[in-house]
């Protein structure tokens, strides 16, 4: 029960996606996410659409765990499209509720959105799925590094180091909470059955032991890190020196080229 | 005596439907007698604890039964939190369990949850802080306060309370300092005296089972290996060693003593009674036998 869920979401693989440096895939998602939102029409959303699914195709990543990640966000995007559709202003009238009218501008608008969505959500996923937490708040870092210069010196650092170890030890207290929930439900806790009031309340068992073993963690951690010398990013190396390779010269070129020709046609038509 | 729990070809299977599948445990069957003390012995990984969880109900069994007092513990699942009262588990470091203000209210957390009335209740509470040996101004205190070996005795008591006829410990002594260790060996055989309970224990140390176990049930890589008196499980330490596992030290002594050709018995599996047949040797002298 607990186990499905999936927060560094890394799938496995040595595709060429997988094989990118997190730097490069970091960037380009933020700009072609960016370029999405900008496409008005019908064939910008069809090179759109075609640009993610080859970088689902590439990454070797099974369909299967894009569906689910879909699934899990199609409240939201059916949400926004009922919204949406109310919005437009244009074209024919189809018909209207109370005084809502709903017009073909609007079924455009609200249909574009949820697409919007959905790209966005499988974009990220092609970078959660190729992409390990580490090497992810590494890019992060050094994406983030220039803030060294307005006088967040040590700030970056920590705050990708926290990020770290926040991921690091997701599965750790996953398991916690496990051993904890059985060992109150051989106590005869019920977990399972009551009212809201009730159910909330049958979590105290469960929190308050967990808390506990976090704040206990926490410190045996820092202090084994400090055993280890570890005292702030200065002077710190990495084991992993992130590379840019011609992979992600191609990647970026592609990429390019993709903000291109959404530039070309939401101009020419 | 009489049969108070039967495990009948229980196999449990991890991760079914992935390629993760993986039997913790196959087919394994064993009986306990009322008032017995059971050892579960084993590697890491060997099946030890999902063994147990299937004995409260909080695993189901891929395959096979549990019989509780000759019922099938899953004929009705609504009632599976009775059985958890029946059949009490206490978990590695119990004490890592403990949440609520007060000692008092820690312990009567689970004969609450068995719906039991306050007077009833606090009773119980009453009673088994005497058992486990925490005296009763800690009644008041917050658990958090107090030192490792009475917060473990806390929350064994915790289990205790709901007077469980069968009780399970995984690991009871585990990071216990030699005093401890003692404490929580003799609170065992106590409640197990004082309430005619049946009691299983997992552990790593051969020379605790020798003094506590009536027979042992030996895992290996989910299998039942061996399920036989301790006596009889010690003094086959060749086998017990060729799946990892050792014999009490003492034991160990007078398995080397019998490879150099002594003939001395194979089951001696506590220094006492090392020491009584040595003096019985010394009495009938024929040491050099």
């Amino acid at each position: 029960m607990l186990r499905d869920i999936t927060f560094g979401q890394y799938f496995q693989g040595n595709s060429k996606v997988h094989r990118l440096d997190p730097r490069t895939k970091l960037l380009l998602l933020i700009l072609i996410i960016v370029f999405i939102f900008l496409t008005q029409n019908m064939i910008s959303f069809l090179i759109a659409t075609v640009f993610t699914a080859c970088a689902v195709i590439i990454s070797k990543v099974p369909l299967r765990l894009y569906l689910k990640n879909l699934k899990a966000i199609l409240p939201i995007i059916i949400f926004t499209a009922i919204i949406n559709v109310f919005y437009g202003n244009e074209g024919k009238v189809l018909f209207s509720i109370f005084r809502l009218t709903v017009n073909t501008g609007g079924v455009y608008r609200a249909v574009f959105m949820a697409l919007r969505i959905l790209l966005l959500i499988v974009l990220s996923s092609v970078l959660t799925y190729t992409t390990t937490p580490n090497d992810l708040t590494d890019a992060i870092e050094i994406l983030l590094s220039p803030l060294k210069f307005i006088g967040l010196k040590n700030a970056v650092h920590t705050l990708a180091m926290m990020m770290t170890i926040a991921l690091r030890f997701i599965p750790t207290l996953v398991e916690e909470t496990e051993k904890i929930m059985n060992a109150q439900k051989a106590r005869g806790a019920d977990l399972e059955n009551g009212k809201l009031t009730e159910r909330i309340k049958a979590l105290v068992p469960i929190l308050i032991p967990l808390l506990i073993s976090a704040v206990r963690r926490a410190y045996e951690l820092a202090e084994a890190m400090e055993c280890r010398c570890y005292n702030g990013g200065e002077g710190r190396q990495r084991m992993k020196k992130l590379q840019f390779t011609l992979l992600d010269v191609i990647a970026g070129f592609v990429s390019f080229l993709f903000c291109g020709l959404i530039i070309l046609f939401n101009v020419v038509i | 005596m009489s049969k108070i729990l039967e495990v009948k070809g229980l196999t449990h299977t991890y991760g079914g439907n992935t390629p993760f599948v993986n039997d913790a445990v196959k087919n394994v069957s064993f009986d306990i007698e009322n008032g017995e003390i059971i050892g579960i012995i084993g590697h890491t990984g060997s099946g030890k604890s999902t063994l147990v969880q299937h004995l409260n109900g909080l695993l189901k069994p891929t395959d096979g039964n549990i019989l509780l007092e000759g019922k099938d513990i899953w004929d009705e699942p609504k009632k599976i939190r009775e059985v958890r009262s029946k059949v009490g588990l206490v978990f590695q470091y119990p004490e890592y369990q403990l949440f609520e203000e007060t000692v008092y209210k820690d312990i009567a957390f689970g004969p609450k949850n068995m719906g039991l009335d306050g007077d009833e209740i606090d009773k119980r509470v009453k009673e088994i802080i005497g058992l486990v040996g925490i005296k009763e101004e800690y009644l008041e205190r917050s658990p958090f306060d107090l030192s490792g070996g009475e917060k473990r005795r806390v929350a064994i008591a915790g289990v205790m309370a709901m007077r469980p006829k069968i009780i399970v410990f995984d690991e009871p002594v585990a990071g216990l300092d030699p005093r401890g260790r003692n404490d929580i060996v003799k609170i065992i055989k106590d409640y197990r005296d004082t309430y005619n309970a049946t009691v299983l224990i997992i552990s790593h140390n051969m020379e605790d089972m020798a003094l506590l176990a009536d027979k042992l049930v030996v895992m290996n890589k989910g299998n039942l290996e061996m399920f036989d008196t301790t006596e009889n499980v010690f003094s086959n330490a060749g086998k017990l060693k060729s799946i990892g596992l050792n014999v009490p030290m003492i034991t160990e002594v007078f398995f080397e003593l019998k490879k150099m050709g002594l003939k001395v018995p194979d089951n001696i599996l506590t220094v006492e009674s090392a020491v009584d047949y040595l003096l019985s040797l010394k009495k009938g002298g024929v040491l050099n036998a």
